[in-house]
């Protein structure tokens, strides 16, 4: 089932070293890219119908194309590795294993959108990561890749590399623009949008790790080839991270549109021995999660995810078996969306602190149902009322988990304690 | 006037002025969308969430009021039932974590959360969980007490120190609800405007070490009036109260919106001249050294000035247009020279780009408009000759000196017509008490040569004399406003079309030759 499009170069020792890299065909589009027209470029992205891998899933040709024509400002490229959503574990792959991928797909990009000045936003806590990254970064300067005339073409490429501080918020895109320019990490209010008025008041892209690190493939290969994965809206491939009670956690590259159980099952190793599926989180901890039954219908792609009432999200699947008590998920579940809520907006500064002290107090066995009816209904209260969906990447999933499993809510308030472990 | 469009509220027909957002544009016409962390002076933020209103068939179909601009055919939803819910929840919100301490607050009486409670809310609360705890009474400087339980984030004060003074004292810290303003440590408020971060908070969360505790706010009388602290001549509130039993009492000033002259905003400064009002405030007359009642003062003056050879009379840069001409037409008619010389007053340097002016007195333009001299060599040749001097509010021991003025009471008869105990009143052979500026009406000019006027905001138990009234008594024509008014409609070239009694709120600007305020 698997495919290595984007996992091409994981197994090979030392592939985020230039030289064994390009041993291996890094950078070897360039030679293509720069005989193309920059709107060439674009018209093949989109028609691959590469999709944002971050988790919202818009069309990355189309976000490029939003950008303002005759401009007299300058365009910046923001790559978001921000990677900090529970159980995704994609692009820091990416960024340790092939990160001369991704600054081949920055070149691609800044070709298409003419654009000098590249961050790369890389999560504070991937300190690792950015030394290897950095090297990387480095090395394409030492080999002419990035800098002054990059590539040997008369065109300036400079990517920087600019380290978060620990923040979740700081991965939604304008909070993310609002931390490079040295401010706190709050989303702003859109409109205007990044295209139009990002980083420094410029048109700015943002684009996840695994978007820009799928380009040198589309390019090399057609877009064709890489619709020849996946579903007619779904194409190409995604890195899934498989993690929670199954046999075989781990990264797998997989095309899109497999069913959900069969990967599991095959690629996964399954349930552990004697355990029963009690749900799964399709892709990230933001998802609303899958019962049993749904996850029997669901196949990883963006419709399938959204028929069932779901997101796609990062590829980040959590396998819940029966041992996992779903009330303290909840609970470790709003504890990490109230800690990280920037604090802007009255309705999630505020309502997720409620809200995980309410699950907190039913965990206490001191719980009624009314306490039930209340999360709820705070759910509702405090979805998109907000700048950015922070709020509603807790609300979403809490709100599935409280209709999904209420039994397991009021076994608590019937009886204390519940008589199943944590996860 | 601003282009004016159309857009329906409610599904009823407004028009608005264009350009504005949302809260501005409807809000002119009456309809109040809440908002908590919108002002005009400090723009949208858009973190209270409370001006969420619908647009139909609009992208997105919600939105904040303070951020969107109002645009023609705009269908905005605000009395939906969406929207109501929508507002009661984000109160709920807001005061899920607040202290709910009104009853020793200060903001009680005049606080956005109470009001919009009331308004917006109403429910009973539902928390039946711990609280978040913060800090209380923390001191920011500058006299700015702050209590983080009962902010509610909206970051106006913290905007305020960015946009307006520029001066980024503060600065919300942490996230979620561990979030907090706070100052950097050891780097207090240090500006001079930084007590209109009380007037900005919605609730209670800063508030004026100078005010909190002395009075609620719904027994505050709140009258309009000019701050005299400087030539910016501000517009105020003057804040008072009479409690039974005792005299009016000014508590605060607060600035009054007016675009032409303060926006907003006042200094720090000036709000707290109110004590000047209150304290060191002359009321019995002394003759010759002794306290003597109002008539026999008036008397003795008046013998004084009979017996004179050589009078000058010094007239305060802060006495009224009215009070101004009325002291040049007596002088005048006395043959005494007038002199306005009161370089005291101005204190060089301490003036800044915004609202602070050198001069400290607020009518000098008043003096230059009435041709009164005000130079130092025209006082200095009338009173080397003079052997009477009358100062009319004029403390000249701010310019002269102590020394000199003590010299001078020496060689002549020196008496004072004033509202303040100083120095020179002090000295004087002869005192006349009279009203200060929040106890009578009058008419200034401000640096800007900005005309406005101002009226009686305190009633004291025993009213003091005005000016005009006392140099009335003393042998002047001048015997009102109203008298003074037509004077210096005739008197004043500058004026001659100004009609006094309708001068506008805003002031009326003295900028071009032909100013005129009279209907056509």
């Amino acid at each position: 089932m698997e495919v290595k499009i984007l996992s091409a170069k994981f197994d090979i020792e030392g592939a985020h070293n230039i030289e064994v890299a390009k041993e291996h065909g890094a950078y070897a589009t360039l030679d293509k890219l720069f005989t193309m027209d920059p709107a060439e470029v674009t018209t093949i992205v989109k028609d691959s119908g590469l999709r944002g891998r971050g988790g919202a899933g818009f069309p990355a040709g189309l976000k490029w194309s939003f950008l303002p024509k005759d401009l007299d400002k300058p365009v910046y490229l923001c790559v978001n590795s921000d990677e900090s959503e529970p159980a995704t574990f994609k692009d820091r792959y990416i960024l340790v294993r092939d990160p001369h991928m991704l600054i081949e797909g920055i070149i691609i990009c800044c070709y298409a959108i003419n654009c000098q000045d590249t961050y790369i936003y890389i999560r504070g806590e991937y300190t690792s990561q950015v030394k290897i990254l950095q090297a990387a970064i480095d090395e394409a300067y030492a080999a002419g890749y990035l800098g002054e005339k990059a590539c040997g073409q008369d065109f300036r490429i400079d990517v920087t590399v600019h380290r978060g501080a620990g923040a979740y918020v700081c991965g939604e895109e304008t909070a993310l623009l609002e931390s490079i320019e040295g401010k706190k990490g709050q989303p702003r209010s859109k409109p205007p949008f990044p295209a139009v008025e990002g980083l420094y008041g410029c048109p700015t892209i943002i684009n996840n790790v695994q978007t820009i690190a799928s380009l040198p493939f589309i390019l090399a290969q057609g877009a064709d080839a890489y619709k020849a994965h996946g579903t007619e809206k779904s194409s190409g491939t995604h890195l899934f991270g498989i993690s929670g009670l199954v046999q075989k956690p781990g990264m797998y590259e997989l095309p899109l549109g497999l069913p959900l159980l069969e990967v599991l099952d095959k690629v996964a190793g399954g349930l552990r021995e004697g355990r029963t599926l009690k749900g799964v989180i399709p892709g990230g901890s933001s998802t609303p999660v899958l019962t049993p039954e749904e996850a029997q219908t669901v196949t990883l792609d963006y419709e399938s995810m959204a028929e069932h009432n779901t997101m796609f999200g990062s590829g980040g699947i959590v396998v819940l078996d029966d041992t996992v008590d779903i009330v303290k998920l909840v609970e470790n579940l709003i504890y990490f969306y109230h800690h990280e809520s920037c604090g802007q907006c009255t309705p999630c500064r505020e309502g997720l602190g409620w809200m995980l002290k309410i699950v907190k107090k039913i965990i206490r066995g001191e719980g009624s149902t009314k306490d039930i009816d209340l999360l709820l209904e705070l759910c509702d209260n405090i979805e998109m009322k907000t700048v950015c969906v922070l709020s509603a990447a807790c609300t979403m999933p809490v709100r599935s988990y409280l209709n999904k499993f209420r039994h397991e809510f009021e076994a608590y308030v019937a009886g204390g304690a519940s008589s199943q472990s944590a996860m | 006037m601003a282009e004016k469009i159309k857009l329906f509220v409610n599904g009823q027909e407004v028009e608005v002025e264009s350009g504005k957002n949302l809260v501005d544009a409807i809000g002119a016409v009456g309809i109040e969308i809440p908002h908590l962390c919108y002002h005009p002076a400090l723009g949208a933020d858009g973190n209270c969430r409370m001006c969420l209103v619908g647009i139909e068939d609009g992208r997105p179909p919600l939105v904040p009021a303070c951020k969107t601009r109002a645009v023609e055919g705009m269908k905005v939803q605000l009395d939906t039932d969406k929207i109501r819910k929508i507002q009661r929840d984000v109160m709920e919100f807001e005061l899920v974590n607040h202290p709910v301490d009104c009853p020793v607050c200060d903001q009680a009486g005049e606080c956005k959360l109470q009001d919009y409670y009331m308004q917006y809310d109403g429910q009973k609360s539902r928390m039946s969980v711990p609280q978040v705890r913060k800090a209380k009474h923390l001191d920011f400087g500058c006299g700015v007490i702050h209590d983080q339980e009962r902010c509610i984030l909206c970051a106006r004060c913290v905007r305020f120190t960015r946009m307006i003074t520029k001066t980024g004292e503060l600065g919300i810290v942490n996230r979620t609800d561990y979030a907090r303003v706070t100052i950097f440590p050891g780097r207090p408020l240090a500006n001079r405007y930084a007590l209109n971060v009380v007037d900005l908070c919605p609730v209670g969360a800063m508030t004026s070490q100078d005010f909190r505790f002395k009075q609620r706010a719904w027994f505050l009388t709140k009258s309009k009036s000019i701050c005299h602290g400087c030539a910016k001549g501000c517009n105020i509130f003057i804040d008072h109260n009479r409690e039974k039993y005792k005299d009016d009492i000014i508590y605060r000033f607060r600035p009054r919106l007016n675009e032409q002259i303060n926006g907003y905003f006042m200094c720090d400064e000036g709000r707290m001249s109110y004590k000047l009002e209150n304290e060191q405030r002359l009321t019995k007359p002394v003759l010759n050294g002794k306290v003597a009642d109002f008539g026999t003062t008036v008397e003795g003056i008046r013998r004084a000035l009979s017996q004179a050879q050589k009078m000058l009379f010094v007239v305060s840069p802060n006495c009224s247009l009215e009070e101004m001409r009325a002291i040049q037409q007596f002088a005048a008619s006395q043959n005494a020279t007038l002199s306005g010389y009161s370089d005291g007053y101005i204190k060089q340097g301490d003036g800044d780009d915004y609202l602070i002016q050198d001069d400290k007195s607020a009518n000098r333009a008043g003096l230059e408009l009435l041709g009164i001299d005000s130079s130092k060599t025209g006082f200095e040749t009338a009173v080397a000759e003079a052997d009477l001097l009358i100062s009319f509010q004029n403390d000249l021991t701010r310019t002269l000196g102590a020394e000199a003025c003590n010299q001078l009471k020496e060689r002549m008869v020196l008496i004072s017509i004033g509202s303040h105990e100083d120095s020179l009143t002090q000295m004087a052979a002869i005192m006349l008490p009279v009203a200060s500026y929040s106890e009578k009406d009058g008419t200034i000019v401000n640096a800007d040569r900005i005309l406005q006027r101002y009226a009686v905001a305190v009633e004291k138990n025993a009213p003091p004399v005005t000016l005009i009234q006392a140099v009335a008594q003393l042998g002047g024509e001048i015997t009102s406003l109203e008298s003074a008014w037509d004077d210096l409609n005739t008197v004043v070239a500058g004026l001659n079309k100004v009609d006094f009694a309708q001068i506008p709120e805003q002031g009326l600007a003295l900028t071009d030759s032909e100013v005129s305020n009279v209907a056509a």
